[in-house]
């Protein structure tokens, strides 16, 4: 276990940005931190990365744990390197934004300039090693801080949002590179995403937050709705005024649901009927994503629904369609 | 105008024939000055970056005082000093009234503020993401300081030279603590009132020209400096 996290809690004036009870992260392992803007994956990433202190709770590295006063957190800093989301890079040249972490290590010259160049080349930035870093684009810096990141032998990685601010064909080769940084150096990644696909396609594990909560990864369809009663007394939660979800709950007021992906039926135009949680949608996305298919319908809200990929369909699904989707009571969870 | 054109060419004369009265005026300005901007920036640098840097309990009060002081006349800190130093004051028995001394005293009171006050700004504006980039890299609190410090340099030498503009030209601290004594204390602006005094222009032209020289040539440093802090 390379990180373990324990009753956490990070709390700025009155407000609870982050709640976490137990995580924990293996090693070599790459992770993703998956949830909407607000979420607190920032914030978590900044705690494990030891730049800012939790408010109260624990956090272990390697089984022990980590002190966050005193000169104890540079040693244990030496080891994990964080990317931030836009990066800046020190105003001087590539070459000496990358040499920055090695000399505070006291590696020698002969040695820096070797690490730099390999640095430099994993992440094809190497013919601009003497170029000045502040006049590089998003997607050139972003890589050059990847490489500075990766200079330093971290054991453990994390990038903040990394492919979010830069142009496609960048987002393609820092992806790359998070994974080669991770298969080939046997370096545990931690990477937050709002990404749902990025996510699936590039951790073996994703950790979904909500409102600074754990919610579990099966529900990726997260949303804030608001319960209110029929002239039954029957339970229907209201999702941004546009769907109306018939629910068995005891709860009242604003509330926070989740949508099994897995459970979530789908049928044609010509099979739509009438009921109970179905609704009229049109799909907007499909995607093969390791073991199952990944459709995405828009009823309002867009929806991820995941079908196995040997399902028997008596018809083909084609982006565009309009489709009827159902949600099962026991797919619906609310928390 | 005639008096005024007459005076411009009997200064550029006198400039040319280095007039050795002329610098040594110029001398004891600049040694002055230089000595006071000097001790300033050595003491307000530090304690700029400082205050910036952490965070402590009424940070933003010392921050509005520093500021407040940007404004002090400089006949309030030469009354100030001549209380302390003056015979009957505390510091009466150091006899430093009427000295070069005197004048960097007072004049290292002056700029004092506004060192600290330029080199809060300059530190300030430096993104909070230099310092974690330099935190995450493995750097100790001190090599993280030390890279905002660097990236804030242009701010910092701005400020060092705004200070310097600022005692080049006073004359109320050299005035009342320096004494206008010819060949002793006897500064550019000093020089020019006298001459203004006495009907005399040719002197005091080429000392305003002297010294308009030199503002020039700092604000041009200034301007480089401060669009080369927000390149």
């Amino acid at each position: 276990m390379v990180f373990e996290i324990i009753d956490l809690k990070k709390v700025f004036g009155d407000r609870t940005v982050l709640d976490i009870p137990h995580l924990y992260f293996e090693k070599g392992i790459m992770y993703s931190l998956l949830g909407p803007n607000g979420s607190g994956k920032t914030t978590l990433l900044e705690i494990l990365s030891l730049i800012s202190p939790p408010t109260t709770g624990r956090i272990r590295y390697n089984d022990r744990d980590v002190v966050f006063t005193g000169n104890n957190l540079t040693p244990l800093r030496r080891k994990i390197v964080m990317v931030q989301q836009n990066p800046v890079l020190f105003t001087t040249t590539v070459y000496k934004n990358l040499e920055f972490g090695l000399k505070i290590r006291g590696i020698s010259k002969k040695e820096r300039e070797k690490i730099i160049e390999g640095s430099l080349d994993l992440v094809g930035m190497r013919d601009f090693m003497n170029a000045e870093a502040h006049k590089l684009s998003g997607g050139e810096t972003q890589r050059v801080a990847i490489a500075q990141a990766l200079a330093c032998s971290p054991r453990v990685m994390f990038f903040d949002e990394p492919t979010s601010n830069v142009d496609v064909e960048n987002q393609i080769a820092i992806e790359r590179i998070m994974m080669e940084i991770n298969a080939q150096k046997e370096i545990s990644v931690i990477f937050t995403t709002h990404n749902l696909n990025q996510a699936s396609k590039l951790s073996r594990k994703v950790i979904s937050l909500f409102e600074g909560r754990l919610v579990p990864s099966i529900y990726e369809n997260i949303f804030r709705g608001k319960i209110v009663r029929d002239e039954d007394g029957n339970g229907i939660c209201l999702i941004q005024d546009k769907i109306r979800l018939m629910i068995e709950t005891e709860k009242t007021g604003f509330v926070r649901l989740s949508l099994d992906p897995c459970k979530i039926e789908i049928m044609k135009d010509q099979y739509i009927q009438h009921g109970k949680n179905i609704f009229k949608g049109r799909l907007i996305q499909l995607t093969y994503e390791h073991d199952h298919i990944r459709v995405v319908v828009d009823i309002g809200i867009p929806l991820n629904i995941l079908l196995p990929v040997d399902q028997p369909r008596n018809e083909p699904l084609i982006i565009g369609d309009e489709v009827g989707i159902f949600c099962p009571s026991d797919g619906i969870q609310v928390f | 105008m005639d008096l005024l054109i007459d005076s411009f060419i009997s200064a550029f004369l006198l400039l040319w024939s280095l007039d050795p009265e002329l610098y040594f005026i110029i001398y004891v300005s600049l040694k002055v000055s230089l000595s006071s901007t000097l001790i300033a920036s050595v003491l307000g640098v530090p304690i700029g970056f400082l205050i910036a840097f952490r965070e402590f309990w009424g940070k933003r009060v010392v921050i509005t005082t520093f500021n407040s002081l940007l404004a002090i006349p400089t006949v309030v800190v030469g009354l100030l000093v001549y209380a302390f130093i003056s015979r009957r004051g505390l510091l009466g028995i150091l006899d430093l009234l009427y000295t070069q001394t005197a004048m960097v005293i007072g004049q290292v009171i002056l700029i004092f503020p506004i060192v600290v006050s330029l080199t809060i700004a300059a530190i300030s504006q430096i993104d909070v993401r230099y310092r974690k980039t330099a935190m995450t890299l493995g750097a100790t609190p001190f090599q993280t300081a030390l890279v905002v410090f660097r990236e804030a340099r242009f701010g910092v030498i701005a400020a060092i030279i705004a200070s310097f503009g600022r005692v080049i030209a006073e004359i109320g601290i050299s005035m009342m603590l320096g004494g206008n004594a010819k060949g002793y204390t006897r500064t550019m602006t000093t020089a020019m009132a006298l001459e203004y005094d006495k009907g005399e222009f040719v002197l005091g032209v080429a000392l305003g020209i002297v010294l308009l020289l030199i503002s020039f040539t700092i604000n041009i440093f200034f301007n480089y400096l401060q669009g080369r802090s927000r390149a």
